[in-house]
């Protein structure tokens, strides 16, 4: 008989459950995004709430999906951290009832291996060319921006992260002072196709190492913008497209700045790029570009696999599996987390 | 109300050990400013003071971001960036982080209202002209 993981995720706005076979995946859902579309972001008292409310119904999807019933399940993984405590909690407590219920091993998952690892989820039916270790992991999101050597499937070592702001936070607040919706990454994305990345120009970070750094791109951008509204107050809307494509290209820069330094320092010319600021078509672009002249193999995973999903929690728990990882029923989520 | 001047980034870390040293015996703090004022930058500095070995970074995604100071002290680092209402702070359980022993520091404190405790320090950071920043500690 196969090995069969559940994986849980619940560790900020989304509830999902997965489910993940002999390292292939056969069902993932995710539920919630509804509620938070409606008030514009992730709104965490709504979340935890949500997760409630969501956990049981999209843990029940997800099995049907795969048509698996309860006591096929070898084990049950779920997110530890990091994340939002009351979020975790749900997802940690229903994976724990889980476990005891059907007596079966509990394992626990690092949210940002799960990121990384995501790499690696691939359906039966697909012929997938999946990276080889080492490989260099740039993991970028909403919360995370980190540079990260991954040895093995559970041997990983962060090389460089950000000391203030991460990527997608960088996208988000230049997005909310010109007045975009949230999330601010799509939008700037979809403004940015049409306007000219070498309009304006933005300062630099000066981090000697591979540390990332936004906050002062954040401030050079807000005093930028102040400065022409002065001279004229819809400075924004006339050259919205122009100022949506040069903070991306700012952005973009610092990660590709980075990536190469690191790729160059450590030899490893295997590029997995993870987490939801992976969907930015800029970054994408211009990462085919650096690994066509480097000569670089470059992954990305599916887009609904880069933003939160349990589909990662579940390959994580099999590869844990495999190693015999598992936690005890006294195990506690930790908010703060790291690989 | 007392103020301390940033004049550049170089002063920084000299200037976050005048703060501590101002403000000894209270450990709760509201940081106030616009954004790209410095908050977190600030932050940033009086916990390198306090000695924390964690990377210092924006919690304005996990909202609740904790370190340890050199002598074992819980720090809280708080942004309420994202806090719409204060039914979330209930739901965050802010008590045990308000009223702990811990040092405290609040980002986008206006976000909590009335619920932030009386005895909070309240610190505005403003930018000058020259790109320096004024420190604000008003008293209560």
């Amino acid at each position: 008989m196969g090995i069969t993981i559940l994986g849980i995720e619940s560790s900020c706005d989304d509830t999902a459950a997965a489910i993940i076979e002999d390292g292939f995946l056969l069902s993932s859902r995710i539920a919630g995004q509804e509620v938070h579309k409606q008030y514009g972001g992730v709104v965490p008292e709504l979340a935890s709430r949500a997760h409630q409310q969501n956990i049981v119904p999209v843990v029940d999807m997800a099995l049907k999906d795969a048509f698996k019933s309860r006591d096929e399940i070898s084990a049950v993984a779920f997110t530890k951290g990091p994340g939002l405590l009351g979020s975790l909690l749900v997802g940690a407590s229903f994976a724990k009832g889980f476990a005891l219920a059907c007596n079966i091993p509990l394992i626990d998952v690092n949210h940002l291996q799960a990121h990384v690892l995501a790499n690696f989820i691939q359906k039966k039916e697909q012929t997938k060319i999946l990276p080889e270790f080492p490989f260099l992991c740039l993991l970028i999101s909403g919360g995370h921006t980190q540079l990260v050597i991954v040895k093995d499937y559970l041997d990983m070592k962060i090389i460089g992260q950000t000391i203030d702001d991460a990527a997608g936070e960088a996208f988000d607040k230049c997005a909310k002072v010109m007045g975009l919706p949230y999330p601010g990454g799509p939008v700037i994305d979809k403004y940015a196709k049409l306007g000219n990345p070498s309009a304006y120009q933005f300062s630099k970070p000066r981090i000697k190492n591979l540390d990332f750094s936004f906050s002062g791109l954040k401030t050079s951008f807000l005093y930028f913008l102040r400065d022409r509204l002065r001279e004229n107050k819809n400075f924004i809307n006339d050259h919205q497209y122009d100022i949506c494509a040069s903070i991306q290209k700012a952005i973009v820069d610092i990660l590709i700045a980075k990536l190469v330094k690191a790729s160059l320092e450590t030899g490893i010319t295997e590029i997995a790029i993870a987490g939801g600021v992976a969907a930015n078509s800029d970054l994408r672009n211009r990462l085919s570009d650096e690994a066509q002249q480097r000569k670089w193999r470059i992954f990305f995973p599916e887009f609904h696999y880069s933003t939160d999903n349990a589909a990662m929690i579940a390959i994580t728990g099999y590869y844990k599996f495999l190693h015999n990882e598992f936690a005890s029923l006294d195990i506690s989520p930790s908010a703060r987390f790291s690989i | 109300m007392r103020s301390l001047t940033i004049p550049s980034l170089n002063e920084l870390s000299a200037v976050a050990g005048q703060f501590l040293q101002l403000t000894r015996g209270t450990r709760k703090f509201a940081i106030h400013g616009k954004m790209g004022a410095g908050k977190t930058t600030f932050i940033k500095a009086v916990c390198d003071e306090l000695g924390a070995k964690e990377v210092v970074n924006s919690p304005s995604f996990s909202i609740i971001n904790e370190y340890q100071s050199g002598s074992g002290m819980s720090i809280y680092h708080i942004d309420l960036y994202r806090i719409r209402d204060k039914e979330e702070l209930f739901d965050l359980g802010y008590e045990d982080y308000f009223y702990s022993n811990a040092y405290v520091f609040i980002e986008w404190p206006e976000n909590a209202g009335e619920l932030l405790p009386q005895d909070i320090i309240r610190v505005n950071i403003e930018e000058v002209e020259n790109g320096g920043r004024i420190i604000s500690i008003i008293d209560n």
